[in-house]
């Protein structure tokens, strides 16, 4: 039974970034090209292609971080998936948007987006992560410019923000906060 | 290079037996589909051109992990290792394997992988192998002509591949429950932790006072397969044990590996270091066990 030519594609129904689209789906493709190349989504990075190493096409699938590059686009359908233009509001950016601004945590910024959605994952489940928390969970997302320590700090200064923990900021505004 | 999958036909049954049914009339042009890691992976590199794919994703009830009657641990083809890592269940009662997971670093690989996925992938290298090795797991596998049960260390074929025909799935993996007063520990050396094992070790002990009753030692990473060594086992049950002693059966387990040279290390550091590692996995494990028989009484 060989049918190396026969592409069964189906219309599928994709719920992204809470906007539902209908789309003619082949098995082969993934998630990541779906959201990058069909819907335009191109804030979800390409980076290994495919080696499941680096973590730049991380997006929340029902709030849980998988890697785009390595789910097939129709296992994802009648699912809610996050990709990282669903974290901002039109009120303005996320608190770990604006916190990765404050702290420098951005230099390239080709991982930020997978950095973004990995710490959202963490912080829906822990909103007081200490910094070993902070680092396990973004362990599977690779930057290779700011060495890791103005993210962890960001993303510890966005966990104070959303949960108005004021001292947090009063202790970062005089200098430093993060042990190591 | 950005390659996109070669076309395949993706079938999503609802049950087992479709699935199996399904499979078997796909022979070796099929193959299951659970997490995907390893699979889409390696169709990405075009290394693999399954012309179909049996996701297991609709049928229900395969993501079960739950103790049962007979104390033994039942894990469901589809538990990821996230819902293990985090499944206070496991934690308690199964912390060697609790542990082997921790050792895996990316939350996007556990979220996604699967524990039996990992076994079906078959790699020498796996971290979850030798802790389900020492742990005595068992696979149960569903095939066209019924079901078998299979330990896990008959499970492995060199090199990575498994005694799974086409048409066959595994359907759970069993753990019993550690006898009381089991001590146990898990040991893994790699460049980094993100990084995949040079060597692992995982060691159980079972302790009466200051013998031996029973020990299970398995390595990760230093032969065609993941390794039992039953040699290293036999040198302590029914032993005092003492630093001599562990010093013995750590010899026998690095006499039993038969690791090569590759990018990540040396055959001859791998060999070395089977015997440290067994060597401060037993000390571990035999205090850990002393602890609990402490407790206990």
């Amino acid at each position: 039974m060989k049918t190396k030519d026969v592409v069964r594609a189906q219309v599928a129904t994709f719920v992204v970034n809470g906007r539902t689209y209908e789309e003619l789906v082949p098995p082969n493709m993934t998630l990541l090209e779906l959201l990058r190349d069909r819907l335009g989504l191109t804030g979800t990075k390409r980076g290994c292609s495919g080696s499941g190493n680096c973590g730049a096409c991380t997006v929340l699938l029902d709030g849980r971080p998988v890697l785009s590059c390595l789910t097939l686009a129709l296992l994802a359908r009648d699912r809610e998936v996050l990709t990282v233009e669903g974290l901002s509001t039109p009120g303005g950016l996320h608190p770990l948007q604006q916190a990765f601004l404050e702290h420098g945590a951005v230099q390239c910024g080709f991982c930020t987006p997978g950095m973004l959605l990995s710490a959202k994952a963490l912080l829906d489940s822990n909103p007081d992560p200490t910094p070993a928390e902070v680092r396990a969970a973004l362990a599977g997302n690779l930057c290779r410019c700011t060495g890791y320590v103005k993210i962890v700090e960001a993303v510890l200064a966005a966990a104070a923000v959303m949960r108005g923990d004021a001292a947090h900021e009063d202790r970062e505004q005089a200098g430093g906060c993060v042990s190591w | 290079m950005h390659r996109t999958l070669k076309p395949f036909e993706l079938l999503e049954p609802e049950s087992l037996d479709e699935a199996v049914a399904s499979l078997a009339r796909w022979g070796g042009d099929a193959r299951v589909l659970a997490g995907g890691l390893d699979l889409v992976a390696k169709m990405t590199r075009w290394e693999m051109q399954p012309d179909c794919l049996v996701s297991l994703d609709r049928i229900p009830g395969l993501d079960v992990l739950e103790r049962q009657d007979d104390g033994a641990l039942r894990i469901g083809p589809m538990v990821t290792l996230r819902g293990i890592e985090l499944s206070p269940l496991v934690q308690a009662g199964w912390p060697l394997l609790a542990a082997a997971v921790d050792h895996i670093s990316s939350v996007q690989v556990k979220t996604m992988g699967t524990l039996v996925g990992n076994l079906c992938v078959a790699t020498p290298a796996s971290d979850l192998a030798p802790a389900l090795l020492a742990l005595g797991a068992t696979l149960h596998i569903a095939r066209p002509d019924g079901a078998a049960a299979v330990p896990v260390e008959d499970f492995f074929v060199p090199v990575c591949s498994s005694i799974l025909e086409p048409g066959q799935i595994v359907t759970e993996v069993s753990v019993p429950a550690p006898a009381a007063g089991t001590g146990w520990a898990f040991k893994k050396l790699a460049h980094t932790k993100a990084c995949i094992a040079k060597v692992n070790v995982a060691v159980t002990i079972e302790r009466e006072g200051d013998v031996c009753r029973r020990a299970r030692v398995a390595l990760g990473a230093v032969a065609s397969t993941p390794l039992r060594v039953p040699t290293a086992e036999h040198a302590l049950e029914g032993c005092e044990v003492d630093r001599d002693l562990i010093a013995r059966a750590a010899g026998l387990a690095r006499e039993a590996a038969t690791p090569i040279t590759d990018l990540r290390s040396t055959a001859d550091y791998r060999r070395d270091m089977v015997e440290v590692l067994t060597r401060r996995a037993l000390t571990e494990a035999w205090d850990k066990a002393s602890e609990r028989e402490g407790r206990a009484s």
